[in-house]
């Protein structure tokens, strides 16, 4: 177990001011029984909303919804959390092979935020594409086990692809991250989950954190600097989810922290919102993700 | 059969391979339509001509219309009326209707359990994939019941006549479906064509149905006080006429997303007496276009948080968010099963043969028939007068030929249905002067009451261009009116109330704001087009004096026309034809509070413009033809001052039309009495201002500048003044909301009285070139002060 003091810090500047304006935020890290607890966690926002409810998404996330009135020229949120992270156990791959996965999802009758079912088809960022379909399969063959898939499928995705902090934005199309082979961890999991999905594994999207400077000896993971997102995929009934970073080419272990999971960014980006400005804005964005001494 | 009917049906084929309404396979004319397709035969065709002429007439002039997708402009089409109404007897209609009630309550039960328990998921009846992977089930509605507990309130069925004469359900439609007005509209105009007939033929009226659904609407209201809105995605929706005319029809208001806000959970309309709560909304939008912040990114139909205000209990929706679920044609493959299984009972009326492809034995079997099946997606939620509408043989959706169906079938088979190909029964309909067989499908409404489901007697029905069964709108197909045929008398109904009933006069409703700033810049632009077409017309008139363009008060017009973005040498001046579609746009955005004359001089003015725009002429004629634009726009604004009522509307667009005035005489007096201006500004300035006749009896003096100042600045008595329209905006800002006389001014009160004050302390002396622009200036800053207190 891991215990981590998380800070995060979202500050927007309107070039103009904002007349009012409505966002929700998942910023949170999730109480997640058994993975991730969490010990204490607060959100602060800047200027003070005029409204501010909190509510808990259909994937399960905790979403905070504010609403400002009055004329306003920037927004922040910060973030304060203590969580304790478990260690994951080694994986056993007790997976069906790919052939027969499609028929363990039809067995799942059920439509709850788990239930593969929502993770199989195209969604508004990870669309199933041929070529990146055609990718996946040339990693991981149809005699496969699911698992075994999706490491082959995570590690190829993290070979192939670039990571470069300037290729892309937050609004690159999985498509376009895909043919020029770059992008960060966002660009990277959406490529993943298209490619499993297009061979026919459940996969989703995870928001979290990651932390910032790495245990004596090891490497300093890819995207600590931001926000951190990587990849849950499905391989049947028996092993469930897994969780694979492919920006770092590992399993989620230790080091990720949890915010929200959804079908891809547009279930769980951090602060989406809408303003009435004329103006163009700026965002910046601080992590900080440190392990306490007593912890681990 | 008389010779005036074989005439009437010659070559109308006794028995074809469908079932057709009007004959028996025998050959005989069904009894529901004897008495009336005797008394179409006994017409000449003169008199048939004639009668069809008129119900095109009244849809000309009541400006129906529907837009067309897929041309370059989405274009608006008239109305493609079948002048042979379809005729159904009021015993089989109640038999299969009633069928339809109970479809009706199993879909909302279906949707109930979607949105909640997931039993049909759970217990097998329906495959998990087909609910995760729909686009319209929407996951941020799942676990909330809609306030009052129902999610259906408004529902059609598009039903078809099958081979053996049953009715089959085609399609169901639960989002937001749209017809119901245009099938008023075809029976005003068929009753147009056969009124005298139409008393003779026992037909049910639809006023009764819409009152009943009228009253449900304002009985799903929490509070009294509160609002019933419609809420549409605006001008340049398909069937946006329709929402303008139900609105007017029904009595409620018509909102667009921009008009709406959410605070604190509740949801109200932006007004310009600042925001006032709005109750139930009868959606037009479709579901994932209402809140950007949790559904469709981006959307600008609708409204950040709207879906907070639908959790909140806050608001009723007709129909709930997310029951386009209902609509999936892959559900069709399970509703039959599901009917048995919720109910005990089986489907009263069966719905089109269905197969979802994403289990293997049926994916089978639709690979060894699909020469009788359509294959179509799964998740399709069809529109009214979309293309694929009604099932075409064939497989139009698979993505390439090369693809053999079986692989397509395999590779893709959740996201795919195939459907028995049905062929559907003929009506008779006109093809120049006699009748012929086309294919049909009809949609039927039903609206939920207190007492449960009501079904309109009558509806629309599609008909065929040809005898294929393609039946598309789209693609040139027409709508009839349906004729539900009583064996007795029927009684009349109106949408009104009885008279004995002592009546109310009714608040005038809340105005929201992006109306107001669409009467305000209606008001503006035709007042602007009217400016520059004298400015163009005095030119004209000169150039055809003087034949030389370089004289200097000719020079000095252009530049005036320059700034309303004109040349005077063109021909039509751009700025004013601009102006004109400005305003026809304005006034497209706010058609459900606009009287169809108005709306109707508008379109004249515009048809005079494009006619003008093809030909070119100069002086004299040029000069004529522009009189007679501008005979025309003072007959659109005459209509407006004499026939609007005086609600809120017609203030803002007087405001918008005396404001663009003063501007306008003020930069023109700015440049013709300036001391420099060239010999006959000012008469040039008397003339733009239609004030010539007044000041000859005003002065009897020939111009000065300072009997032209007097007249057009400083005259309170004269409506071409700059004063007089001053004071008319000043009467106009007092009645707004906000203007009390016991309380402190509003900024565009304090601006109006500060401008006025100074206006009528001038004397012509005093008014230089400079002032003149300095009052202008504050003319145009005006416009802001209105814009800030009312029109955001």
């Amino acid at each position: 177990m891991t215990r981590y003091d998380i800070r995060l810090r979202i500050v927007y500047k309107y070039d103009t001011a904002a007349s009012a304006g409505r966002h929700v935020a998942r910023l949170l890290p999730a109480e997640l029984p058994g993975e991730q607890r969490v010990v204490a966690s607060t959100l602060d926002v800047s200027p003070r909303p005029a409204e501010w409810t909190t509510r808990v998404d259909f994937f399960g996330n905790t979403v905070s919804e504010v609403a400002f009135a009055g004329p306003h020229e920037r927004i922040g949120f910060e973030v304060r959390a203590v969580v304790d992270v478990s260690e994951a156990g080694p994986q056993l791959d007790v997976s069906p092979r790919l052939e027969t996965l499609a028929h363990e999802i039809a067995g799942a009758r059920r439509l709850d935020a788990r239930s593969p079912h929502h993770f199989t088809g195209p969604s508004q960022r990870a669309p199933i594409d041929p070529a990146v379909t055609a990718f996946a399969r040339e990693a991981a063959p149809e005699s496969a086990s699911a698992f075994a898939a999706v490491v082959a499928v995570g590690a190829a995705v993290h070979a192939e692809m670039r990571f470069d902090t300037a290729a892309t934005t937050v609004d690159t199309t999985m498509i376009d991250a895909f043919e020029n082979r770059h992008g960060v961890c966002q660009d990277f999991s959406h490529v993943m989950i298209a490619a499993l999905r297009g061979i026919g594994v459940p996969a989703g999207y995870v928001s979290g954190f990651l932390r910032t400077d790495p245990p004596p000896g090891q490497p300093r993971l890819e995207g600590a600097d931001a926000m951190h997102a990587w990849v849950m995929a499905w391989c049947g009934s028996e092993l469930g989810w897994v969780e694979y970073d492919p920006t770092n080419g590992v399993f989620a272990g230790s080091d990720h922290i949890v915010i929200a999971r959804g079908r891809d960014y547009a279930d769980v980006s951090p602060v989406r919102g809408t303003m009435r400005t004329s103006g163009d804005h700026t965002s910046v964005q601080q992590v900080d993700v440190v392990p306490m001494s007593g912890g681990g | 059969m008389d010779d005036r009917l074989a005439r009437l049906l010659a070559g109308y084929p006794a028995a074809g391979p469908v079932p057709d309404e009007l004959m028996t396979p025998a050959g005989g004319i069904r009894p529901v339509w004897a008495p009336f397709i005797a008394a179409i035969a006994a017409m000449s065709p003169a008199e048939r001509a004639a009668r069809h002429a008129r119900g095109d007439q009244y849809l000309a002039d009541a400006g129906v219309f529907y837009r067309q997708y897929g041309t370059p402009d989405a274009s608006e089409r008239a109305w493609p009326l079948s002048h042979m109404p379809l005729l159904i007897d009021e015993e089989e209609w109640a038999g299969f209707t009633a069928g339809l009630k109970q479809r009706a309550d199993l879909l909302e039960a279906v949707c109930a359990d979607l949105y909640g328990e997931n039993r049909l998921v759970a217990d097998g009846h329906l495959p998990a994939a087909l609910v995760a992977g729909n686009p319209e089930w929407l996951r941020p509605l799942v676990g909330v019941t809609p306030r009052g507990g129902r999610f259906l309130h408004f529902v059609a069925f598009d039903i078809g006549r099958g081979p053996t004469g049953e009715w089959w359900v085609l399609g169901d439609r639960t989002q937001a479906p749209s017809g119901a007005g245009f099938a008023l509209e075809n029976r005003i105009a068929t009753t147009r064509v056969y009124g005298d007939r139409f008393g003779e033929a026992n037909v049910h009226r639809l006023a009764g149905f819409f009152r009943a659904f009228r009253d449900s609407l304002i009985g799903l209201r929490e509070g009294q006080g509160n609002r019933v809105g419609i809420y549409t995605p605006g001008p340049m929706n398909e069937t946006y006429y329709e929402h303008a005319y139900i609105a007017r029809y029904l009595g409620f208001q018509l909102l667009e997303g921009d008009d709406l806000i959410v605070r604190d959970g509740e949801l109200l309309v932006r007004t310009i007496a600042g925001p006032k709560p709005v109750n139930v909304l009868w959606r037009r939008v479709d579901a994932s276009w209402a809140d950007p912040l949790e559904l469709a990114e981006g959307s600008t139909l609708g409204t950040p948080g709207m879906l907070g205000a639908v959790r909140a209990g806050r608001i009723t929706m007709v129909n709930a968010l997310g029951s386009g679920v209902l609509e999936t044609r892959a559900l069709l493959a399970f509703l039959p099963r599901i009917s048995e299984v919720l109910t005990g009972a089986p489907l009263a009326v069966p719905n089109i043969a269905t197969w979802w492809c994403g289990q293997k034995a049926e994916r089978d079997y639709v690979k060894a028939n699909a020469d009788a099946m359509t294959i179509g997606d799964a998740f399709e939620t069809r529109m009214l007068f979309d293309a694929a509408d009604v099932a075409v043989p064939g497989d139009a959706a698979r993505p390439s030929e090369a693809l053999g169906i079986g692989d397509w079938l395999d590779a893709s088979g959740a996201s795919l249905v195939g459907q028995e190909t049905v062929t559907l029964s003929t009506t008779p309909a006109f093809d120049g002067g006699r009748l012929v067989p086309r294919p049909m499908s009809l949609r039927v409404f039903l609206a939920r009451t207190p007492d449960g489901w009501e079904v309109m007697p009558g509806g629309f029905a599609r008909i065929g261009r040809s005898a294929s069964p393609q039946l598309s709108m789209q693609q040139g197909g027409s709508a009839a009116d349906v004729w539900i045929v009583s064996k007795g008398p029927v009684r009349g109904e109106t949408m009104l109330a009885p008279s004995q009933t002592q009546f109310v006069r009714e608040q005038p409703s809340q105005l929201p704001s992006r109306a107001a700033d669409s009467f305000y810049w209606l008001g503006r632009y035709v007042e602007r087009a009217e400016h520059t077409l004298r400015l163009a017309r005095a030119y004209h008139v000169r150039l055809a004096e003087t034949g030389a363009a370089a004289d200097p008060l000719l020079a000095l017009i252009h530049e005036e026309m320059e700034r309303f973005g004109s040349e005077p040498g063109e021909g039509l001046p751009r700025g004013a034809a601009q102006a004109l579609a400005a305003a026809a746009n304005a006034t497209a955005a706010i058609r459900d509070r606009f009287a169809v004359d108005g709306w109707n001089a508008l379109n004249d003015l515009s048809r005079t413009v494009r006619q003008l725009e093809k030909v070119t002429l100069v002086g004299d004629d040029m000069a004529r033809a522009l009189g007679v634009l501008l005979r025309k726009l003072s007959g659109f604004s005459g209509l407006v001052h004499e026939n609007m009522y005086r609600f809120l509307g017609w203030r803002f667009l007087s405001i918008g039309r005396s404001l663009e005035r003063a501007l306008a005489l003020t930069g023109l007096l700015a440049l013709t009495a300036d001391p420099d201006a060239p010999e006959g500004a000012l008469d040039l300035a008397v003339e733009v201002a239609d004030a010539v006749m007044t000041h000859r009896r005003r002065y009897s003096v020939a111009t000065s500048r300072a009997t032209v100042l007097d007249l057009l600045m400083l005259d309170p008595l004269n409506p071409r003044a700059v004063v007089y329209q001053l004071d008319a905006i000043a009467e106009h800002i007092g009645h707004l909301p906000g203007a009390d006389a016991l309380r402190p001014a509003t900024p565009p009160q304090r601006a109006i009285l500060k401008m006025r004050t100074e206006v009528a302390l001038h004397t012509p002396d005093s008014l230089d070139t400079e002032g003149l622009r300095a009052i202008e200036a504050e003319i145009a800053a005006l416009s802001g002060h209105l814009a800030a207190a009312y029109l955001t």
